[in-house]
């Protein structure tokens, strides 16, 4: 089966200063895997590399098959992935209605948008007329895993969507997600550092460290608690 | 009295006309375009040669829009695209493009000073005062783009993408929002503008070269003090326009053609978010 | 650079001085009579060109506003002859008006532009707008400044063409070495410090905004003297000299030279001016039009101007090598002096009460309260944005709080700017490593000092003078090794400890450092650990830690704070805060669905 996503051998950065070096990484149609970590190993300049965002120093990315390094970041998009960035994630000055238009291609699919997300965060219809940047901060995560479903993606790349989360908010969250993988067989690149929100939703995870993919494993296997938390030093 | 006030609307009006397109580029793109005051000069010598062609007058104002939006289009392709990593450069590329312009055409049109037919020329009693019916149109001018510039913005899918653009343009991008056509559409239609200000001011000056640049420097002050809000832009026009108007009448002309520069620097000395909100 | 290749690069430039010079000597005895009246004007214009490229192409300050300086000390000269006639003492008084006047302008314009946190637009369009106001005034003033037509037919010094050629071209002369030394001396550098990275500068506690008013100043008194020496010569003025065209064809000029390059633009304003004083009687519009195209085409496909394109091609042909890099200064230790602003019946070397920062509604640091003595190594620990570069930010930038009192060494520091905070002891190493990149290693250091040893105005020390704990970082991370090397090439780990060394070299005693190891290698994280170790122990820094690497931080500190959502958490010992539970869960969200990989 072809792969959702294939990395072999990327390499990028900002500048002359590498980030990622050499990293190689497949994710199957339907599966989700964690990258965990911690800060400033390159996690997120992965998913920013994936997008476009990112020259590519060396190496190739597929998705689905295709080799879409060197594309632009809106190509990427187009090609049914969804990216949720760590900062600045939403147009805080527009509305919550506005906010989800964004997520779809065109104005026709909003209203069964807006149904399906109030499916989903039944708060999100009530509220379309306020500006995105007044939602607490919970709210806004729910809106923009919100805004990356509507375009019923076929590869979610998610930066860190529970930091600074309380425990109830990322239930929600993992809750919402799931129900989209067993619904739409959804593959999702997650980067973590939430251990427990990565176990509820991963079946595979990868250890990252100075840019490197040190680990890989299965998330349920008999050893991987052990082996992560030697990784992560808590 | 009431003839002041007429003078510091349509002044505002004609303000709000020139600075408009100006806004815009400097929204998306983030760089103040200096070949704006020669897309002003490109659109005075479309109604120009309009009025040699002997065509009804109002045609010049789409005939500018059109020459100006084709002058934005070619040049965004051929020279603004690379410099996006240069913001700095860019500014200078368009002075550059302004002075390329101008020779063309001069060298197109001759140098001397021309005028164009009014196509309104008569006077009308408004409020007591007799007033010129073509600064009074020009009013309903600036209204009718303002209208069309906010509903454009606010109300279409495309101007959700460049509202999009101008708050974050990585963000917009991320969700499958091509920029690059972004910017190209805003810069073409930016230099449109610019024509159409041009071609409304020609029947209330005359033509020539340099007709842009008086105009040029109030408008990047205007944009500057206004941050990229439409509706501040009005508000600055209203106010730095009429201050123009007030010291222009009741101290001395030329010192009136200072005060919009030597206001908005100083305001955006005292108060670097100038008439924005936040 | 060693001694010799310093030498060298004197001899070349006294070398090409004397052929200019000796040029300046013969040009009017070979060259024509048009072509000596046209080169008078275009000397006289490349050096203004020289302040616009001083200005822009070394510290990036975009200007168009030269033209009015030059107006105004053309004008000193017009309206003193015209309305008080010629003498030798009215002669003077116009020499002093001209650069009185275009100095306090200069002033005006530079508290305009340059206030903290100005955008480099603004300060461009505060000098497009000026010679639109000059010009404007000189209108408004009617039959006094002559109007539109300006002033001429005014009595003037009785020179001859030939010797007035002869001062102005050594004017320019000896203008162009003059500036050649200075953007090559220590003082010169920090131009470029300044168009690289304002916030280092500011950190590093230099007034940038002093700075550039200051240049700005300079530049205002030498397009003056330009302008008196114009219109002393030409005997007309007119508006069209202080105007806003012929600020931008001075922008123009330079790009076209070669912008950064000072001989760039004096050949290139000599060229098109005298150039068009040739073509524009032949082809008026499609000179300019030419101009125009390669100015474009200049700025699209050859930013560094048309004056490096032969000087590459010259070295290809002759296969020379581009110059070789030497070693660099000597370095030495500097004498240990009492830390500036240490007052001795402070028993804290840091204090903060109640700090808070508001972002619009959001609250991310709220009523922060701690002390920290000397010698101690204090670590604040939290997840992303629990706020700890914020408070980093609102310790060393009295701007950036919005409520509460932060002291350092007993000195309140109030709403002060970075760079006056600075003087009470602070010293800030950003996040990310914040250096200047075109500038070398060396250079990058003496930068760092210039707040405690003023630099050489005109040449370079062969001395670099470091107090102990920066020259330990250098040596001990073999930056000693690379003290000529611009910093671009340096690797990530290089360009931290750089940092560290340049911050250190304020000799402070309170040290913010942001993440020092991030992106760092287990060897290198080790030196630093221990160097900061060293200087809390031996040096009695006290140093303020955020970092996210909770084995670092267990290494190194004396104390920890947890900082969460914008408050301070826990403020314990490092084994109270490993052992802690609560910390556990915050800070790596393990647990958070009450299981624990552990």
């Amino acid at each position: 089966m072809t792969p959702a996503l294939e990395l072999q051998g990327i390499s990028s950065g900002y500048g002359e200063a590498l980030v990622l070096r050499e990293v190689d990484l497949t994710l199957a149609p339907g599966e989700v895997l964690a990258v965990l970590g911690k800060n400033g190993m390159g996690k997120s300049t992965l998913l920013k590399t994936v997008m476009g965002f990112l020259p590519l120093a060396a190496g190739q990315v597929r998705l689905f098959g295709e080799s879409i390094g060197g594309h632009p970041p809106h190509v990427v998009a187009r090609a049914a992935v969804a990216y949720t960035p760590q900062e600045q994630a939403l147009f805080q000055d527009l509305s919550v209605e506005d906010n989800l238009r964004l997520g779809l291609r065109r104005d026709r699919q909003l209203r069964v948008g807006i149904e399906r997300a109030g499916e989903i965060f039944p708060f999100l219809p009530q509220r379309l007329a306020q500006r995105a940047g007044t939602l607490s901060g919970g709210e806004q995560k729910m809106l923009l895993v919100a805004r990356a479903l509507l375009c019923q993606p076929r590869l979610m790349l998610i930066d860190e969507i529970t930091e600074g989360l309380q425990p109830s908010v990322i239930e929600r969250l993992s809750v919402a997600l799931r129900a989209e993988c067993e619904r739409t067989g959804v593959s999702i690149l997650l980067i973590e550092q939430n251990v427990g929100f990565a176990r509820g939703l991963a079946q595979r995870y990868a250890v990252m460290k100075r840019g490197e993919l040190v680990d890989q494993g299965a998330m349920h296997g008999e050893d991987t608690a052990a082996r992560i938390a030697a990784h992560l030093n808590v | 009295m009431s003839a002041t006030v007429l003078d510091i609307i349509t002044t505002a009006a004609l303000l709000y006309a020139v600075a408009a397109g100006l806004l815009i580029v400097f929204g998306v793109m983030k760089i103040i375009n200096f070949a704006h005051g020669a897309f002003l000069t490109v659109g005075g010598y479309a109604a120009l040669a309009v009025t040699h062609w002997g065509l009804n007058p109002w045609f010049s104002l789409p005939a500018a829009f059109v020459a100006g939006c084709a002058c934005g289009m070619l040049i965004e392709r051929v020279v603004m695209r690379p410099l996006y990593s240069r913001p700095l450069d860019a500014i200078l590329a368009t002075w550059g493009l302004g002075i390329i312009l101008g020779q063309l055409i001069t060298l197109a049109f001759g140098r001397e000073v021309q005028f164009v037919r009014s196509p309104l020329a008569g006077t009308m009693n408004f409020l007591g005062t007799a007033y010129s019916e073509y600064r009074l149109s020009v009013v309903l001018a600036a209204a009718v783009l303002a209208g069309a510039l906010g509903l454009a913005l606010n109300g279409t899918r495309l101007g959700l993408n460049t509202r999009a653009v101008i708050m974050n343009e990585n963000l917009a991008r991320a969700l499958g929002i091509d920029s690059a056509r972004v910017r190209f559409g805003t810069f073409s239609l930016g230099a449109g503008l610019a024509s159409l200000a041009g071609a409304l001011i020609t029947p209330l000056s005359s033509v020539d070269l340099n007709m842009g640049v008086p105009w040029l420097v109030n408008a990047f002050m205007l944009v500057l003090v206004s941050g990229v809000s439409l509706i501040s832009l009005g508000i600055a026009c209203l106010v730095l326009g009429g201050a123009q108007v007030l010291v222009s009448t009741y101290l001395n002309p030329i010192l009136g053609g200072l005060t919009i520069v030597v206001l908005a620097a100083l305001l955006l000395r005292l108060r670097p978010k100038g008439f924005s909100r936040d | 650079m060693t001694d010799t290749r310093r030498d060298s690069d004197l001899r070349l430039v006294l070398g090409l001085g004397a052929l200019a010079l000796a040029s300046v000597a013969l040009g009017p005895y070979i060259l024509p009579t048009f072509l000596i009246n046209s080169l008078l004007r275009a000397i006289l214009y490349a050096a203004v060109a020289l302040t616009v490229d001083v200005l822009w192409g070394y510290t990036g300050i975009l200007t168009f506003g030269q033209s009015a300086f030059f107006g105004i000390g053309a004008y000193a000269v017009g309206l003193v002859f015209t309305h008080m006639g010629f003498s030798a003492s009215h002669a003077l008084l116009a020499l002093v008006l001209s650069l009185v006047v275009s100095a306090s302008t200069a002033l005006l314009v530079g508290w305009l532009s340059f206030y903290p946190g100005a955008s480099p637009l603004y300060a461009s369009v505060v000098t497009l707008a000026l010679p639109i106001v000059v010009t404007q005034i000189l209108f408004s003033a009617g039959t006094f400044t002559g109007s539109s037509s300006g002033l001429s037919g005014f009595e003037s010094f009785d020179i001859s063409i030939e010797i007035w050629f002869w001062i102005s071209g050594t004017f320019l002369v000896l203008l162009t070495g003059v500036a050649w030394l200075f953007v090559r001396s220590d003082a010169g550098r920090m131009l470029v410090a300044i168009r690289e990275n304002e916030a280092r500068c500011e950190y590093l506690g230099i007034s940038v905004s002093r700075l550039k008013i200051l240049l700005l100043m300079a530049a205002a008194l030498v397009a003056a003297l330009s302008g008196y020496l114009f219109a002393s010569m030409q005997m007309v003025v007119a508006p069209e000299y202080a105007g806003f065209v012929f600020g931008t064809e001075l922008v123009i000029w330079v790009a076209l030279g070669g912008r950064g390059s000072l001989v760039g633009p004096v050949l290139g304003t000599l060229f098109i001016d005298v150039g068009s004083a040739y073509l524009s009687g032949n082809l008026p519009y499609v000179w300019k039009l030419l101009v125009g195209v390669a100015f474009v085409v200049v700025i699209v496909a050859f930013p560094g101007g048309l004056l490096p394109l032969p000087m590459a091609l010259l070295r290809r042909l002759r296969g020379i090598p581009p110059p070789a890099r030497g070693r660099g200064p000597m370095l030495e230790l500097a004498e240990p002096r009492a830390l500036p602003g240490l007052r001795g019946d402070s028993a804290s070397a840091l204090v903060l009460e109640g700090v808070c920062k508001n972002f619009g509604s959001l609250r991310v640091l709220d009523g922060i309260s701690f002390r920290a003595g000397r010698g101690e190594l204090l670590s604040v620990v939290g997840p992303n944005g629990a706020g700890k570069t914020t408070l980093m930010r609102c310790i060393s930038d009295g701007a950036e709080r919005s409520r509460g009192r932060v002291l350092i060494n007993g000195f309140d520091t109030g709403r002060l700017p970075p760079e006056r905070c600075v003087a009470f002891g602070i010293g800030r190493k950003f996040q990310t490593a914040n250096t200047f990149d075109s500038l070398t290693v060396a250079q990058s250091l003496r930068i760092a000092r210039s707040r405690l040893e003023r630099p050489w105005l005109l040449h370079c020390s062969r001395t670099l003078a470091l107090p102990d704990a920066a020259l330990q970082v250098i040596r001990a991370t073999g930056l000693d090794e690379h003290l000529d090397m611009a910093v671009r090439h340096l690797s990530h780990g290089q360009k931290q400890a750089l940092e560290l060394a340049m911050v250190l070299a304020l000799e402070p005693n309170v040290l913010l450092l942001d993440e020092p190891t991030a992106g760092l290698t287990k060897a290198e994280r080790t030196l630093i650990g221990r160097i900061l170790r060293d200087l809390t122990e031996h040096h009695g820094l006290c140093i303020l830690l955020v970092e996210h690497d909770l084995d670092f931080v267990r290494e190194v500190s004396s104390r920890v704070i947890v900082l969460h959502q914008g408050q301070i958490l826990l403020d314990a010992t490092v084994a109270e805060v490993v052992e802690s539970e609560l910390v556990r869960s915050i800070y790596a969200g393990v647990g958070s669905h009450g299981e624990s990989p552990s």
